[in-house]
């Protein structure tokens, strides 16, 4: 079955480099947003298995995002991909309900290792 | 190749100091059995603060810390800590400190990705430190160069009025007394004429020398021109000003000179102002002290004139 | 002037990994002074070294500053400088845990700036597999004059400068300084290769 997924990313090269990073045999069907407010609207108006998330964007940053899909009750797993790797932060980003975290750049094999944990693959 | 290494680690000018992560010592060159006095075998394996007593301790190990940790180098550079480590230097006669000026740098060594090693380099810096500080207390030369008068050594117009102007804007801010005193020596063009120039030179001196006693350190003595001196008063209301020239005054005229063996007798002229709150520029001060000055000048010489609303002599 | 001119996907590529250097140069202060060091997006900035003089006199209120150049390898090479305000500078020594007596102000300053600007550039040169040294920092005389003396030096020398402006805060204490990267133009033409290799890889 195809996952649908979402890659949140205010850099062009960033999304290209998590493009690049999922597994070749993991079926996908592959959307973009360049901030939270492009994200959100995707995630309002169909259904996403998997949001790849990064924190510090314009407009509206990875936690804005990750608090409101809490409030809104959207049910999508996200993964929060960061250059902020302080385990403060990533201890946050926890707690507001994120999957996963990955640290940028991000690297096939490690973004596979979660992926499967958390039984996508 | 290790023939290579070992005979330049030798013949470095630099010292080159290896600790494990406990400090204690793993290695060191020639450079610093040299200029230690110690030969490698007797310190490897001991504390480098065994060895090195005098290194502040905690300092020391804060920053091995942080090269350890951050795996990023560290330096320790003469300008803000003379040394670390208490070495000879040779130049023993031309600097005044007893020891090395050393620039230190801190690497951390990871051969195989893990810091097992900290790595010290001690480069002598003693020569630079040495020019560094005749540069210092040149410019400082220079810069004294600049605000004394050559003949008399007391400030010259320039940096007499600059302090003028800094003296007024205080005493105007905090409503403080300031007074002024401007003098000029009678009769200095005959002087000049009769005995010559020199002679007109020394008694210069010997004015400024009568009158610098007369003075508090926190005043400001100038020449303001030729034979024109003018000194700032702080906190001085106009009566005590007067009195200071009045001294000034007596003084002069009390001080027998002697030039190839003539005596030599001078006198000034005095003029008196004040600061007054409506007084707006610190050139009005000058301009009401120049205006009694004048006075005493036309009054017949050698007396005292004060500016006040007008001018009174005493 | 010209050589800097970075296209919209050079300009992305260079923002990205300055992002991740300071990020992870960002959690290793962090672990080594053990507080948690609040991160913004760093902005960067291409300056001419004029506008540059100009600029960071007009912000004057009494800086002071540190300069320490690096080297890599492919000719990436430049001068890293640490402009802080003056009335930060007094909780530097508490920030980096030094007892007040231990170190002078001069020296806090720059171990901080030596720790700010190898940290941040060793993760920035792993991303592009280089590897950085460094000359050892030198505080610029903290008096104004000198300061503009040394950046009209500069602008002789080099024509284009990289400003990152970094925004550091500190938990228990806050500080802002800005690192501006001054990159001569043989060096930059050395970055864009490096860049337009990253970006051929995608």
């Amino acid at each position: 079955m195809t996952s649908s997924v979402l890659i949140c990313d205010d850099s062009n090269m960033a999304r290209k480099q998590v493009v690049r990073s999922l597994p070749s045999h993991w079926p996908v069907e592959v959307q973009t947003a360049k901030n939270g407010i492009e994200a959100l609207e995707v995630l309002r108006n169909q259904a996403v298995d998997v949001l790849f998330l990064d924190l510090t964007m314009p407009e509206l940053d990875g936690l804005g995002v990750l608090q409101k899909i809490k409030e809104e009750g959207i049910t999508c797993s996200v993964f929060v991909i960061s250059a902020d790797v302080q385990p403060a932060m990533q201890a946050k980003v926890l707690e507001l309900g994120a999957t996963a975290f990955l640290r940028k750049p991000v690297e096939g094999e490690v973004l596979m290792d979660e992926l499967q944990v958390h039984g996508f693959l | 190749m290790e023939t290579f290494h070992s005979t330049i680690n030798n013949q470095l000018n630099t010292g080159v100091l290896i600790l494990d992560l406990d400090l204690n010592i793993v290695f060191w060159n020639r450079f610093l059995e040299v200029h230690a006095n110690q030969r490698a075998s007797e310190v490897v394996g001991r504390s480098v603060f065994e060895v090195f007593k005098e290194l502040p301790r905690r300092w020391f190990e804060r920053k091995v810390t942080g090269v350890v940790q951050l795996n990023t180098p560290s330096f320790c550079s003469w300008e803000q800590r003379h040394h670390l480590f208490e070495l000879p230097h040779t130049r023993p006669i031309t600097t005044d400190s007893h020891f090395m000026a050393q620039n230190c740098t801190f690497l951390p060594l990871a051969p195989d990705g893990v810091i097992q090693h900290i790595c010290i380099l001690v480069e002598d810096a003693t020569d630079v430190c040495h020019y560094q500080s005749m540069l210092q207390k040149t410019l400082a030369d220079l810069e004294q160069a600049n605000r004394i008068d050559g003949l008399t050594q007391v400030y010259n117009r320039k940096h007499w009025e600059e302090c003028l102007s800094k003296e007024f804007d205080r005493a105007r801010r905090y409503q403080h007394d300031l007074s002024l005193i401007m003098f000029d020596l009678d009769h200095f063009k005959k002087l000049n004429d009769i005995h010559g120039h020199l002679c007109g030179d020394m008694v210069l001196i010997e004015v400024a020398k009568t009158i610098r006693p007369l003075l508090r350190s926190c005043d400001f003595f100038g020449r303001y021109g030729g034979e024109e001196f003018a000194i700032i008063l702080p906190e001085t209301n106009i009566t005590g000003a007067a009195d200071v020239a009045e001294r000034i005054r007596q003084a002069i005229r009390l001080n027998v000179m002697e030039y190839q063996g003539v005596e030599i007798s001078a006198s000034v002229s005095v003029g008196v102002g004040e600061f007054e709150p409506r007084t707006r520029r610190y050139e009005d001060l000058i301009g009401n002290a120049d205006a009694a000055l004048y006075e005493a000048k036309s009054g017949g010489r050698n007396r005292t004139c004060l500016f006040k609303d007008s001018v009174v002599c005493l | 002037m010209t050589a800097f001119n970075l296209n919209e996907d050079q300009q992305d590529c260079l923002q990205e990994l300055i992002n991740v250097a300071m990020g992870q140069a960002s959690d290793q202060l962090a672990r080594y002074l053990d507080t948690f060091v609040h991160l913004r997006v760093p902005s960067i900035e291409q300056v001419s070294t004029t506008s540059l003089s100009n600029s960071l006199n007009k912000e004057q209120q009494s800086v002071a500053v540190v300069s320490q150049g690096f080297l890599g390898y492919e000719g990436i090479r430049g001068e890293a400088l640490l402009v802080y305000q003056h009335k930060d500078s007094d909780c530097i020594g508490n920030i980096l845990g030094y007892e007040p007596d231990e170190l002078s102000v001069e020296e806090q300053l720059i171990d901080l700036s030596s720790i700010l600007t190898t940290t941040f550039l060793n993760v920035f040169a792993l991303q592009i597999d280089n590897q950085m040294s460094y000359n050892a920092p030198r505080l610029l005389s903290s008096g104004q004059d000198a300061l503009a003396v040394y950046l009209q030096q500069l602008s002789f020398n080099c024509d284009m400068a990289l400003k990152v402006k970094i925004t550091y805060q500190v938990t228990d204490y806050s500080f802002n300084c800005d690192m501006i990267l001054l990159i001569p133009e043989s060096a930059i033409t050395n970055i864009k290769a490096v860049i337009d290799r990253i970006l051929a890889d995608y």
